[in-house]
């Protein structure tokens, strides 16, 4: 208590430096001081711009998220629960069609019905919305047409839900029927009546949506040095999210006018446009209120059309209106996983490099774009990392189908192909006789280095992952060596830590993130910001950042993220995103405000303030601690000419990437690495897949809170065995989605779930906060392969079709048995495997590059080094600037035509603005 | 939900008091017992009525002991009970989840509607395939299972304890305003997806009774599904038997669930089995029998195929106790 004394009736507050629980200072924690700033925080991967801002106070502590006392103790309210005194219930009515032009609407009869308020139908709202810019192809409700079944047709509110019910019943819809298609490969046809028209940008007649070709080095050169090559298609069935919060909606128009919109979403920015634009009335009368939300994944990141429709029945009816969708109606707005069909190829050459990787994704979208753009994208350039490849060469095409519309969901357009190559992978492995981690080990680009496709990726904690997966598995006694029915398989991932470009707007002109802090004389900090909590943590990592640069304890940090007349604009939840750039600007605006304090306390303790630290609560001389003043008293020093306190911080990526049409899909100003190994039984007989124990390693920079690191990390083994064990959206022959509902839709059960050990990486990043990367996605991705892998050293079956049901395996099975001529699944032999000489080579060279990549990650003089090295490039040029035969190809050669692949074959089409129909 | 009006009887006679007056003024009624079968098809509005008479108050259907189980037995109960035929408690142990099992009861199990992705579905749903023949709302839909033919419903028995049951011999009893009757369980189900047992309106069961041999007899019971929890058998077999001093079975009963529109008990492929023991070899002849005698169809989760060719493999997992290897 140094430099305090009470002055009763003056200031009125609690003992010096207090405002938490604890009223008095505790010491510095030695060992959560990086060594860098004389502590004895091992550094192993360097020091870190942030170090100076640690205060020991919760950084790399597990911490409980701030939000979870509401949770647990029932308070928090989700969509839901918002109540508004006079509220009507609304209901959709949903088209029963696949496709089909709506002729008539009447509605008489329904409103006739007493308690019926309001209805509405798509002549309410004409202005079309959609998530990206650049694909609004939305409206509230069917305006000509409706495209899939479940399609809103008409709204309808009423005093309670039964009456809304029959008031459903009672509109009437006249459909004219047309032709659905359900199979995504007569997306690729010419169609009498495609699903959308995208006027001069129509691709052909077709319902292809959005394609991309992009071809980097020197393909077919490189593969004519293949030796092994893996080829494959792969299928893979839709996925829904299936959080546990259905959507639900509250829209009020308050007595001044204003709209306030409560729903729970990830994205409550692009809600507010959305809104604008549909209800034409300005941003500024609009207030998103975003609720509690029970469970997103990226299927809570569209502004969806029943928000739109309860804020259209609220406008028309003067009363608020709440809508509460059930579990089918979940899946009729989906925005899961895209059904695909994956071609993959991979080649190896007799260095054991992966010399070629060619990928053809023909994935399905559903009726609408949605995030579809990208996931175009997505599905081949987040496969160019961690591995150097030679040269690699990607055709995608997205199409409309008569089904709910595809979008995000977490590891969005990176799970299924990965999964393909990672699989792919085992099998190079397989064919040249070496061990595949060793064949992964030898084949990593370097920390800070450039993948094919020009991202710039800085920290790689992929090695180490490996590594680290390979001795806690027990790996090397285990593979190839487990008996007929037991296998071990490994798996690795690679996702990009926050988009590098906003959607909406210039990088340039307007910061990704933003946070705002304010401290006025109680000492407590109010933190705004729009980084929406969807159970990940968002509002903790915030709290955190803001704390340890402050030294104050979490519970003197609040957090208000809820409404947009609040909160600074910001993206949202997704693209794992929030905690690089909402951590970062929230550092930013915490350090203004240290600032502040450190500067009072120079002044009350007349001394340098470069020699001055923050401690918990209280601010002091390093050299000197019993010289400083608590916090309260410095606050209240910067406060004497200004009042509160308020700063605001804000963060923006650096420039980056190439320029080649589609160069901005998939950069990050960061990526996470992660790489798991599955060790699974499979019942021969049956089929059956039980995934046992798992061995997580991911490379999230540094766990800010570890323990909500490894919640996410076995979350997303959850979420991805789900995926590749048993969810699949099953439509019938005639396109019905069969399994609307939790029991049909098969996510795994707690029986199902493996043990899982989470191996947390910390490769400390130098952009992220405090040398952090995303850990919410990434770690979704090796889990499929691991187990698809993993049944092949089972049993020897190598499948290609998800989810891995006991059927799938079994057929496999069967087939394996009947090509060896066995009668009896269980005498069949597991996989085995003899080293080639080339296994001492990888071996050599994964050493090789371990130095090498020590090196990098320490050596701030660090060179450039660009993919293609390893095939001898030099490593410090760009390679399309030596050899223009590794110059990007965004359009086909005609010759490619001649003969493409399955999505390639969209670029037949030609755009109707191209074919001079139009101007 | 539907509206409808619930009524709560103390005894057996008072339920059968109300189901009579109910009948008589021309309306049709439903019989809740643990309600987690009925609730999830009333919400769904899947053949609702306007009454619905809860069991859950009669005591007198609530009677375990080693040879009778009362038909308001919880599942769970069952499964726990230490007098509980060790095949019978591992069929009802395997059923749903442990929540499900709590309140559901044997009787409701026993009478558990059939299933089928065409039906368990919501009304607007089902509206939008234009109905199918269980639930066809009048308008004469066709079966979309089986298309072209609107005479049966090919909707899926998914019960776990009909089959050991079945095997158990045991016998099945049933009240109504009109007297009392019973009979052996496998004369209880009739095959449609529909009427699925030969229960008249107004009927009821109240117990069933077991043989006072079953403790003689051995055997296993063997399910197919997705998750271990939860699902609905996919297939389910029961196989039981009783053994000589040379653990030879000399008498043997295979009954299957699962894979029909009902429960079916194996007769005549037990009996060619027994007639010619011969260990290990029988059990995979009488494996390869079941599988040909059932005729499951596409409307579950797994397909008809492997549902058929499982069926051989839980058959001679459920004759473990059988083989001499």
């Amino acid at each position: 208590m140094v430099g305090y004394k009470q002055q009763p009736g003056k200031l009125p507050f609690s003992k010096p430096g207090s405002g938490g629980k604890n009223s008095f200072s505790k010491p510095i924690e030695e060992n959560m001081i990086p060594s860098s700033q004389g502590g004895k925080l091992q550094q192993p991967w360097g020091s870190h711009r942030h170090d100076s801002l640690v205060s020991g106070q919760v950084i790399g502590k597990d911490t409980a998220l701030v939000d979870g006392n509401w949770k647990v103790t029932g308070q928090a309210h989700y969509g839901d629960d918002v109540r508004i005194k006079g509220e009507l219930i609304g209901r959709i009515v949903r088209s029963p069609h696949h496709y089909a032009r709506v002729i008539s609407i009447d509605c008489s009869r329904a409103l006739k019905l007493p308690g019926v308020v309001a209805v509405a139908t798509g002549v309410d709202a004409k202005n079309k919305f959609g998530v990206l810019p650049v694909t609004k192809d939305e409206h509230a409700m069917a305006v000509d047409k409706v495209r899939h079944a479940g399609d809103l047709v008409a709204c309808v509110a009423a005093e309670d839900e039964a009456t809304a019910r029959e008031a459903e019943r009672l509109i009437e819809v006249e459909y004219e029927i047309l032709d659905s298609i359900h199979d995504m490969r007569d997306g690729l046809k010419d169609s009498v009546e495609p699903i959308h028209d995208r006027g001069k940008y129509h691709i052909g007649e077709s319902n292809v949506q959005k394609r991309v070709f992009q071809e980097f080095g020197d393909v077919s050169g490189m593969l004519s040095s293949s030796v092994a090559s893996y080829k494959e298609d792969w299928v893979f069935a839709g996925v829904n999210h299936a959080f546990t919060e259905p959507h639900a909606v509250v829209a009020h128009w308050d007595p001044t006018g204003r709209l306030t919109l409560y729903t729970p979403q990830q994205v409550p920015h692009y809600v507010h446009r959305a809104l604008a634009d549909v209800l034409e009335i300005p941003m500024h009368q609009i207030n998103v209120h975003r609720t509690f939300v029970g469970g997103g994944f990226g299927g809570k990141s569209d502004p969806f059309p029943h928000e739109m429709c309860a804020a259209i029945l609220a406008r028309k009816s003067g009363r608020p209106v709440r809508i509460t969708f059930d579990r089918e109606e979940v899946y009729w707005v989906n925005r899961g996983r895209h059904p695909s069909r994956i071609e993959m190829n991979l080649h190896a050459d007799g260095e054991g490099r992966i010399c070629g990787i060619e990928t053809d994704a023909l994935i399905d979208g559903g009726a609408f774009a949605s995030f579809g753009h990208v996931t175009t994208y997505y599905n081949g350039v987040l496969h160019t990392a961690p591995y150097e490849i030679g040269s690699f060469h990607y055709t995608g095409a997205r199409v409309w189908t008569n089904k709910p519309a595809s979008g995000a969901m977490r590891g969005h357009g990176a799970v299924n192909s990965r999964c393909a190559v990672e699989v792919g992978l085992d099998h190079l492995a397989e064919q040249l006789s070496v061990d595949p981690i060793s064949l992964r080990l030898a084949n990593l680009l370097p920390p800070h280095s450039s993948t094919i496709t020009g991202f710039r990726v800085t920290s790689i904690g992929m090695r180490e992952c490996l590594e680290r997966v390979r001795q806690e598995s027990g790996w090397t006694k285990k593979f190839r060596k487990l008996p007929l029915g037991k296998g071990i398989g490994v798996g690795c991932g690679f996702f990009i830590s926050g988009s590098g470009l906003p959607i909406h707007w210039d990088p340039n002109k307007f910061p990704h993130a933003t946070v705002h802090l304010k401290i006025d004389m109680d000492g407590g900090v109010t933190v705004h910001t729009g980084a929406a909590e969807i159970g990940q943590g968002s509002d903790t990592v915030v709290a955190q950042s803001v704390a340890e640069v402050l030294g104050l304890p979490l519970d003197m940090i609040r957090i208000k993220s809820r409404e947009s007349d609040t909160s600074p604009v910001d993206l949202g939840s997704y693209s794992s995103r929030v905690t690089f750039m909402n951590a970062n600007a929230a550092i930013s605006a915490a350090m203004d405000i240290r600032n502040n304090l450190i500067d009072a306390t120079a002044e009350i303790t007349n001394s340098n303030k470069q020699g001055l630290i923050v401690g918990d609560r209280r601010i002091f001389q390093k050299s000197d601690p019993s010289v400083g003043v608590s916090y309260l008293e410095a606050l209240h020093k910067a406060q004497e000419d200004r009042g509160a306190l308020i700063s605001s911080g804000a963060y923006r990526t650096p420039p980056m990437g190439k320029t080649h049409k589609g160069a901005a899909a998939g950069l990050a100003p960061a990526y996470s690495f992660s790489a798991y190994a599955a060790e699974v039984t499979v019942d021969v007989e049956t089929g059956q897949i039980n995934v046992e124990k798992v061995w997580a390693a991911h490379d999230c920079g540094k766990a800010l809170n570890p323990l909500a690191v490894k919640g996410q990390i076995i979350g997303s083994c959850h979420m991805g065995m789900g995926q590749v064990l048993s969810e699949e959206m099953r439509y019938s022959r005639n396109g019905s989605l069969l399994n609307p509902d939790l029991l049909d839709y098969k996510i795994p059960s707690v029986h199902e779930m493996p043990e899982v050990t989470p191996i947390i990486v910390e490769s400390n990043d130098p952009e992220g906060p405090f040398g952090a990367k995303e850990a919410g996605e990434g770690p979704l991705l090796p889990i499929l392969p691991a187990v698809c892998n993993a049944v092949y050293d089972a049993i020897g079956v190598r499948p290609s079709e998800l989810p891995l049901t006991p059927e799938k395996v079994f057929n496999l099975i069967e087939k394996r048995c009947k090509s060896e001529g066995i009668l009896e699944p269980l005498h069949l032999s597991p996989p085995s495997l003899n080293y080639s000489d080339l296994q001492t080579t990888l071996e050599n060279r994964a050493s090789e590059h371990s130095s090498r990549d020590y090196s990098r990650r320490l050596d701030e003089e660090r060179s450039e080094y660009y993919n293609g090295a390893l095939f001898g490039l030099d490593p410090s040029i760009p390679p399309d600037q030596t050899d223009p035969s590794w110059a990007v190809r965004v359009t086909p050669d005609p010759s490619y035509l001649d003969d493409p692949r399955l999505a390639g074959s969209a670029w037949k089409h030609t755009e109707r603005r191209k074919r001079g129909e139009v101007e | 939900m539907p509206p409808f009006k619930l009524h709560s009887p103390n005894s057996l006679e008072e339920a059968i008091e109300i189901s009579r007056e109910i009948s008589e003024s021309g309306l049709e009624f439903d019989w809740i017992a643990g309600g987690t079968d009925l609730i999830p098809n009333y919400k769904w509005h899947i053949n609702v009525k306007s009454h619905v008479i809860s069991l859950a108050s009669v005591s007198e259907l609530k009677e375990l002991s080693t040879t009778h189980i009362g038909a308001m037995v919880r599942i769970n109960e069952l499964a726990s009970d230490k007098h509980t035929h060790p095949v019978l408690a591992k069929a009802a142990e395997s059923i749903a989840s442990v929540m499900i099992r709590r309140s559901g009861t044997v009787g409701g199990n026993i009478c558990l509607d059939t299933r089928c992705y065409w039906i368990n579905q919501s009304e607007s749903w089902r509206e939008s395939i234009d109905w199918c023949h269980k639930c066809d709302c009048g308008t004469g839909a066709d079966c979309r299972v089986i298309p072209n033919q609107n005479t049966l419903c090919v909707a899926t028995y998914q019960a776990d304890l009909a089959p050991v049951l079945m095997c158990l011999n045991s016998q099945i009893h049933i009240a109504s305003p009109s007297g009392k009757r019973s009979m052996p369980i496998s004369d209880f189900f009739k095959l449609d997806g529909m009427t699925r047992n030969v229960l008249k309106p107004g009927e009821l069961i109240t117990h069933i009774t077991l043989p006072s041999d079953s403790k003689e007899w051995q055997g296993d019971y063997q399910k197919l599904r997705q998750r271990e929890s939860w699902d609905f058998p996919e297939a389910g077999v029961a196989v039981l038997w009783k053994s000589n001093t040379e653990k030879e079975p000399i008498q043997l009963r295979v009954a299957t669930t699962g894979l029909e529109s009902i429960p079916m008990l194996h007769e005549d492929e037990s009996k060619s089995a027994m007639e010619n023991w011969e260990g290990d070899s029988s059990v995979d002849e009488l494996a390869e029998s079941i599988k040909k005698a059932v005729k499951p169809v596409k409307n579950t989760w797994f397909s008809p195929s492997y549902r058929r060719k499982m069926v051989k493999v839980l058959t001679k997992r459920a004759c473990r106790g059988l083989l001499v290897s």
